[in-house]
Order: C-alpha cells, then sequence, then structure tokens
C-alpha cells in the first residue's frame, strides 16, 4: 500500500488505474476515508509517473453523481421517453432471464445481439462475463468492427500482417523531425505520456509539424508548424509528397528493395503512368487546399532528415476510404526508411506489440453456437462480402440496418434481443435518427449502465454497475509500460454489482451451471499467471502500480529490419506489401492492391455540397472520453458544447461568436451554440463527439451529438466513418 | 524573510485543465464561479497565421498584497514565515458587507466569492497543508506537461530565470507578485 502524508488515521490511499476507454490509463491514488472517496490524487512515484488527466482527476464527482443510476430500472413510458421505475435486482434480472429465453425459443439464439464497447478497460468486468453467459445459453450474435481505428487495423494488416505497429511513444525523443497527421495527443490521450514526450523533444531541437483541419492543442503547443488540411483527403497530400520524393529521387530506394514488395506499381500510379493523371503537388493543392509549395517542402524535409516519425492519428482515418490514409503513410515511411528505427516511425497507429505487456481475459470465453467467434482476420475482408455476412457476425455499424432489414435485407438473422455492455452504441454510432427506428423496432433492450445514457435510456431493464472504484480489475494499460491493479476503494453505490456478478446472477435465472465457480480474486489470479517470472499476483495486488524498466523504448519492426533474413515481416510475401496480392485478390473496386486516393463520399465536390456546404468533423472532446463524463459538472465547466466554425464562413451567416445555431443535413439536425474561431479552415466545422444525445419533441437534438448528422455507411474496409459528412449551419 | 512563490512554464501548457480539477477535488470546491486556480486561453492572429497560449493563474501571494491592505475587516494577511496570503474567514464580512474589495484591489481577480449572498472570501493558499507536510502543491503535482513549480521564490529565480512576463499577464512593480514565467512568446 502506497502511504502518504496527508492522512489522519481514518484515511486510506489507494492505488488504481483509471479504466476510462481513452488509451491512457493513468494511476489514480484515491483517498478513501469511512468507505467514502474524499479525495484523488495521480502517480507522483518514481518516473515516468503515469499523470491522469482532469476526466480521471474529477472521478470523485462520478461516482457519487446525482444522477448515477444505483437501482435497478424498469422501463414504464414509451420506449426512448426516459420515463422509468425502480424494481428489485430479482424482478429486473426475471424480466431479462425470460426475455433471453423467450426470444431464443421463438427465432433462435442469433435473434440476440450482443452490443459491447471499451467503456471499461479491464481484463474481467467487460462484456466478457455477459457474453460467456449468452453463449452458455445457446449463443448470441457478435459485432466485428472497431469504432476507433478499423481502417487503420485493415491497412496494418494489409501491409504488415500486423497491427502491433507502434513505437513506444517516449522514442519520440529520438527523432529529428515528428509529423503529426491528425493527430492531438494534447487532448486526445493514446498513451498517458505522448504530449510529455513531444515536448521534451521540441525543446530538445526536434522539428514538429502538424497537419489538421484544425489549429488543434498539439497544433499550438506542441508544434512549430501548422498546416491546414480539408477533411478525408489527406491520401491525395501523402500521395502528392511521394510524388515530389520520386521526383526528386529522394526514397530510400535500398530500404524500399530489400524490404517491400510493388513499390513500382504504386510508382505508376503516382507518376501517372497508370492512369495519366501525375500525383503531383499541383495535383493535391486543388483537392487538399494545401499549397503544393508546402507538400514539396514537407516531401523534401521528411525525405532528407533522419530519423522522421510520421505519427498518424486515427481521425483522418475515420473518412470514406480511409485505409487508404492509413495505406499511403505506411508506404511513405517505408519511402522515407523510417521503419524499424528509433526515432523513426511507422505511419500506423493502431497498436504497440504484445510482448512488453502481456494479459489475458480473466474469465475464459465460451464458444458462441451462433457465429463459431469471429476471427480478427475477417477485418481483411470487405463489408457485404458474402464471407462477412456468411459468419453470423454482423458488422458494428451495420447494427441499425440489421435490426431493420434482418433476414429479408440479406443479413443472417432478424434481430430481437439487444443486450447491451459498457456500451453507449446509440449516441456514438452512424446515424442516430436510424439507430432510434431499430431501437424502437426490437422487442426488447437491457443495458448494465452507470448513467441515463442516449442508449440507457432506450432500455426496457437497465442494470445499474459499479465504477472501477467499486470492484477488483486488472487493468489494460494499453500504452503505459506498468501493470496496475485496481483495487475495490469503497462498496458500491446503491444497489450497483459489477459485470461478473450481474453475469452470475443471470447465469442462475437461465439455468446455467458452469457459468464460474471461481471468485473474483481466483479470476485475476489465473489471469496474471503469463506475468510470472518477474511479477507475482500478490506484488502485484500489494504494490497496485508495478512499471516495467524498458532497457531502451521498443521499437516496432525492429527484428524484421536488423534480421530479416530470420524475421520476415508476417505477410504472405513476408515484405512490407506495398502491393498488396490479397487486396488485388478481392478485385474491389474501392478497395485497391496499391494505395490511392479515392475521393470521399460527402466530399465538398460531391454535388451535395451545393445544399450542405461545410465538412463536419467530429474531434475528441478535452472533457470527455467518447461519451463518458459528459455529465460531470466540474468538466462542464472546461467549456459548453459547441460548434467550431471559421470566422469567415460565420460572418457570411452573421453568426457571432456563442449565438445558436442550427446544424444539419438531411439524415439530422441539432441546436448548439458556435464557437466562431480562426483556428479552423474555412469550409470545415467541428462538432466534438460524445455528447449526450437529447432530442426535443420536435426530434432536434440539443446535446449536439454529432452522429445525429453522421451517415451509417462504412469504408469498405468495414471501418466507421465519422467525418465523410456534409452540413449547413444557420443562426436559430 | 523567505518568500515562496510560483513558477508557470507557459511553453508547455497544452490547456488541458488538469490542473483546475485537481485543485477543485482537493480543495474541495464544488463546481461553479469559485475557482482556486483558473486557466485562460490567449487567442491571436488570422487564419492561418495563428497563435494561442494557456495562462494557468493561482494567487500570486504578492510582496505587498493589495488583498490584504483593501480589507476592511483584517481578514488577510501575509504570513511571516513563508509569505503566504491567507484569509481568515472567520473574520470576512462576505461579499454583501463589503462589497467584495479585496477582489477589485486586485489586478489578477484572484479573491474568489462566488454568486451566493453572503459568501466569504477564498483562494489559493498554495496549498499550504500539503507544502507544510513536505508534499508539493496539488496543481504542480497534477500538471502532465511538468509546467509548474513552487517554492522559496529566490531558488525559482536562480532555477529559471527572473522573467515576469507572460501572455496574458501584466506584472505590477506596486505589489511584487511572487511569480516567475517563462514566456510563450509570439513569433
Amino acid at each position: 500500500m502506497v502511504t502518504n502524508a496527508i492522512t489522519d488515521s481514518n484515511e486510506k490511499v489507494i492505488p488504481t488505474v483509471c479504466c476510462s476507454h481513452c488509451g491512457g490509463a493513468c494511476v489514480l491514488k484515491v483517498h478513501v476515508k469511512d468507505g467514502v472517496v474524499t479525495r484523488i490524487e495521480t502517480d507522483d512515484g518514481e518516473e515516468p509517473q503515469y499523470r491522469a488527466c482532469l476526466r480521471g482527476r474529477a472521478y470523485r464527482q462520478r461516482v457519487y453523481a446525482p444522477d448515477r443510476i444505483a437501482f435497478p430500472l424498469k422501463r414504464v413510458g414509451k420506449r426512448g421517453e426516459g420515463k422509468f421505475e425502480r424494481v428489485s435486482w430479482d424482478e429486473a434480472l426475471d424480466k431479462v432471464a425470460s426475455e433471453i429465453k423467450r426470444v431464443r425459443d421463438r427465432y433462435g439464439a442469433a435473434a440476440i445481439l450482443l452490443l459491447t464497447s471499451m467503456g471499461d478497460g479491464n481484463n474481467l468486468h467487460s462484456g466478457d462475463p455477459i457474453d460467456r453467459v449468452l453463449n452458455l445459453a445457446g449463443g448470441h450474435t457478435s459485432t466485428w468492427g472497431f469504432w476507433s481505428f478499423e481502417q487503420a487495423v485493415f491497412a496494418e494488416l494489409a501491409t504488415f500482417g500486423t497491427y502491433n505497429c507502434r513505437n513506444s511513444p517516449e522514442d519520440a525523443l529520438h527523432s529529428e523531425l515528428i509529423i503529426l497527421w491528425g493527430c492531438n495527443p494534447a487532448v486526445t490521450i493514446q498513451e498517458t505520456r505522448t504530449s510529455w514526450y513531444l515536448m521534451q523533444a521540441k525543446e530538445g531541437g526536434t522539428k514538429i509539424i502538424c497537419i489538421d483541419p484544425k489549429y488543434t492543442r498539439s497544433a499550438a503547443i506542441l508544434a512549430h508548424k501548422w498546416i491546414p488540411i480539408r477533411p478525408a483527403t489527406d491520401t491525395a497530400m501523402l500521395v502528392a509528397m511521394a510524388h515530389a520524393m520520386i521526383r526528386e529521387d529522394l526514397q530510400d530506394q535500398k530500404f524500399l528493395d530489400r524490404y517491400t514488395i510493388g513499390f513500382d506499381k504504386f510508382k505508376d500510379y503516382v507518376l501517372g503512368v497508370e492512369d495519366g493523371v501525375p500525383k503531383t503537388p499541383a495535383w493535391a493543392e486543388a483537392i487538399t487546399g494545401v499549397p503544393s509549395a508546402t507538400i514539396e517542402e514537407v516531401a523534401r524535409e521528411y525525405a532528407t532528415t533522419k530519423p522522421a516519425a510520421l505519427i498518424t492519428g486515427i481521425s483522418p482515418g475515420r473518412t470514406a476510404y480511409g485505409e487508404q490514409y492509413h495505406r499511403a503513410a505506411i508506404t511513405l515511411a517505408a519511402m522515407t526508411g523510417n521503419i524499424g528505427i528509433h526515432g523513426g516511425e511507422v505511419g500506423a497507429r493502431t497498436f504497440r506489440s504484445g510482448g512488453r505487456l502481456r494479459l489475458d481475459p480473466a474469465l475464459p470465453r465460451a464458444a458462441n453456437p451462433v457465429d463459431g467467434g469471429i476471427p480478427f482476420k475477417s477485418h481483411l475482408i470487405p463489408v457485404g462480402s458474402e464471407v462477412s455476412s456468411g459468419k453470423g457476425g454482423i458488422n458494428t455499424h451495420q447494427v441499425a440496418d440489421a435490426i431493420l432489414k434482418g433476414k429479408a435485407g440479406g443479413y443472417p438473422s432478424d434481430y430481437k434481443l439487444l443486450y447491451i455492455v459498457n456500451s453507449n452504441y446509440l449516441n456514438q454510432d452512424a446515424n442516430i435518427n436510424k439507430t432510434v427506428q431499430a431501437f424502437k423496432a426490437v422487442d426488447f433492450i437491457v443495458t448494465q449502465e452507470q448513467f441515463m445514457t442516449s442508449t440507457a435510456r432506450f432500455a426496457d431493464i437497465i442494470l445499474p454497475t459499479a465504477t472501477f472504484l467499486e470492484r477488483n480489475a486488472i487493468p489494460l494499460t494499453y500504452g503505459g509500460a506498468f501493470y496496475g491493479f485496481a483495487r475495490k476503494a469503497i462498496e458500491p453505490v446503491g444497489e450497483c454489482k459489477s459485470h461478473l456478478e450481474i453475469a452470475a446472477e443471470l447465469a442462475i435465472k437461465l439455468g446455467i451451471t458452469d457459468f464460474n465457480d471461481k471468485t473474483e480474486d481466483q479470476l485475476l489470479r489465473q489471469s496474471v499467471t503469463t506475468l510470472r517470472g518477474f511479477l507475482d499476483y500478490e506484488t502485484l495486488k500489494k504494490q497496485g502500480i508495478f512499471k516495467v524498466e524498458a532497457s531502451e523504448p521498443y521499437v516496432a519492426f525492429k527484428k524484421e529490419i536488423e534480421d530479416s533474413t530470420h524475421h520476415p515481416f508476417p505477410t504472405a510475401s513476408g515484405k512490407i506489401e506495398i502491393y498488396s496480392q490479397q487486396l488485388a485478390e478481392l478485385n474491389h473496386p474501392e478497395i485497391p492492391p496499391i494505395p490511392k486516393y479515392i475521393q470521399a463520399w460527402e466530399s465538398r465536390n460531391d454535388p451535395l455540397a451545393q445544399k450542405y456546404p461545410l465538412q463536419l468533423t467530429t474531434s475528441h472532446c478535452l472533457r470527455r472520453a467518447h461519451s463518458q463524463f459528459d455529465n460531470l459538472p466540474w468538466l462542464r465547466e472546461v467549456g459548453p458544447q459547441a460548434v467550431l466554425i471559421n470566422a469567415d464562413d460565420a460572418k457570411e451567416r452573421s453568426i457571432s461568436n456563442g449565438d445558436l445555431v442550427k446544424v444539419f443535413n438531411s439524415r439530422g439536425e441539432m441546436v448548439i451554440p458556435a464557437e466562431v474561431s480562426e483556428g479552423i479552415l474555412p469550409g470545415v466545422v467541428d462538432v466534438p463527439e460524445g455528447a449526450w444525445y437529447d432530442p426535443d419533441e420536435r426530434g432536434v437534438d440539443r446535446g449536439g451529438c454529432p452522429n445525429i448528422l453522421t451517415r451509417d455507411k462504412t469504408s469498405p474496409g468495414g471501418g466507421f466513418v465519422s467525418s465523410s459528412c456534409l452540413v449547413q449551419v444557420e443562426k436559430v | 524573510m523567505p518568500q515562496m512563490g510560483f513558477y508557470f512554464d507557459q511553453t508547455r501548457c497544452i490547456g488541458c485543465y488538469t490542473c483546475a480539477v485537481a485543485c477543485k477535488d482537493w480543495h474541495d470546491i464544488d463546481s461553479g464561479p469559485v475557482k482556486w486556480l483558473r486557466v485562460q486561453t490567449i487567442e491571436d492572429g488570422k487564419f492561418p497565421d495563428l497563435f494561442v497560449a494557456f495562462l494557468a493563474s493561482h494567487c500570486y501571494h504578492c510582496e505587498n498584497p493589495p488583498c490584504s491592505l483593501a480589507c476592511p475587516a483584517d481578514a488577510i494577511h501575509k504570513r511571516e514565515t513563508d509569505g503566504i496570503v491567507v484569509v481568515d474567514r472567520e473574520k470576512c464580512l462576505g461579499n454583501s458587507k463589503c462589497r467584495t474589495l479585496c477582489l477589485n484591489a486586485c489586478p489578477w481577480d484572484v479573491p474568489q466569492f462566488g454568486n451566493d449572498e453572503g459568501a466569504k472570501m477564498e483562494k489559493c493558499d498554495l496549498c499550504l497543508e500539503r507544502l507544510e507536510q513536505g508534499r508539493q502543491a496539488i496543481c504542480v503535482e497534477a500538471c502532465p506537461m511538468y509546467a509548474f513549480d513552487i517554492g522559496p521564490l529566490d531558488e525559482l529565480k536562480v532555477k529559471y530565470g527572473d522573467s515576469f512576463e507572460a501572455e496574458g499577464f501584466i506584472y505590477s512593480e506596486r505589489f511584487k507578485p511572487a511569480v516567475v514565467f517563462k514566456n510563450k512568446r509570439r513569433d
């Protein structure tokens, strides 16, 4: 137990790790007195410290929020109306169990759709316990596809054969040049200490360039130079940079020859041999809005400064054909020979190798009789193909469509029951009005929640769940080089229960006898057996935080580059596949075998732009982790949910800062304040994602959730598309 | 008399508000207008040539604190031992009786009353309780960008230089705020 000087005899300080779905996973030290959380501190131990952000620091307000759901609730009004009454756990679980049985027996287990997300990042109290219960009860339909970075996963699997592609963040200290592309670590915490390492690199003389439609905090503070670019055109700029490099013969040909295949085909495309269109910087200027001289300058700088890190954010990937952005970025990293070396980055951004920190799920999975489990590799299979729909599972972003169309629409089943755990699905997927229709169409919805989120409002039964301070777990520490033990600090508020407890009780109601015969402690103990050798469970539990010392920063693909004979890339060719035979065989016009710029739907050139001339982006919000924390007063003080609009666009519409405006297109409408700024490209507006959808009587969203506007069409690789969306803004 | 003071590296501040929330949690301050630590955004320029900086403001614990001089109830005093300016809330008359004279006197709007009728003044006490126990202030330990330091002003000046300049801050020769900065200068 970590001790703290500022405690009285009744006060304990419990170290834990924030499990809040942002990629950070930071250290919290929770003061508890008489069973109540009184204060929260952060890591003050040895460096590197994993200091929590404002969200973790506000967690006390979350645990004791007046709007916390503390008791099981049953819907009494119309679905979605938000009228509920308190019921006993017994009554709530009886209802859930009887609905599961009814739907299973009448329609088959595939009619039960489980929706989970990463709302609580740990290895036990996730969607896993309910997944196991449902599978033991006959199975359920699963979904495949991440919101965050499906396009990146697709590109990484196609190009590298793996999605473990990131260097550790401290490796930024080795870079001479860093390009932050659509990447705003000052707000979006993918790894706790990224901003700090970037600042140290900057202070040490590293040049940092930020490419983004928005003048983000990272552009303003971490970078030397900001290059604004039109949304969903990043691939065009990357391809034109390749053109500039090839024209001046700046590419690292030795690297390309030795470690990659297909560069010549890409070169033919870039030079226009293939289609008669040379992808010059001037060509890209017309598409991206970035001056050709700037594109040339960045290309030259990137090609001639070594080592250089192209740190790609995953948001440019969340556009139509975002797969191409990630494929092109990786190709540029290869062209500049920045793969597998300190201070380089591979242009991909999904995961870091699990080699350093490994953690198994604490609860064994049970086979799912419906879909047999969806292989991760299936992500290379484009949406709509026979294979992807034939497996039984459905794409995460086609849930509403699948519910509304069912078997008649070519889906593997009709869907009648939604079981939702750790997910604010309705809020966070595209085209809310369609999802509302779908949620109204199913027979039954149960959700395990802490708050009356937009999704919970549509439930028939809400089961109140414990926060990470109210149960034990091993947190997922994502990028941090430490293991943590998230110790239960307090008893759950009201009648809240952990996901494991809920699943165990539901299993009994369903007559399942082999759900789990172990205690929470036993499950956690067995999940860390892989750590044995340098860390045992008791030490971890006692210490709370265990930092792993690394002799040097982790570099992705170091082995493959240093000793390619013995360590080929895990692709079919054993090389970095700029040209992918696997993709060629898909024979899908929107998934070319080499990276290509494909104009996104709802771009500014779309005829629809006559009516809806502004491109919407949906950035991350400083005071939320996706839709979590939106309701906390301490965090709301940081600023209102608003639409960021360029000063010229605002002037044209007689909009002043703070005015209430209508943001709309054919799919939906919201009314929120305008934030008039010079810090966003004209023609682009930004509404940060995660605000809770809050419809008025006309269905106009007063909460400012951008998914009231976004289109529910996935990118061909199956990825969520949030920033290929045209809107108009008018003063109310 | 040693004078405790602040150091703020404005070039490092990403405006993340972690310090502000940590301060509210540690000192148990409700959401609302009372803020012991405020974060201000300074913006300048026209697209695409822009400048943004953030200024985190505490109480500067002035050598000649104007708030103390202005207080009709002698409720604000500067500690001999460390120069920290503290308020005696028992003595404070509250916002309705004295019309917030301390706030009016402070060039940086540090004294906080909130909107409640009769509310008494409160403000940053440099986490006195923590300093006395050999800890750093909560904001210093919270900052993910290591932008703050608190210590004897003389020592801070040796470590960081003696610049009083920062975007959004105006120094007062008369009151002598106990602060040094690293300024995020406009290019």
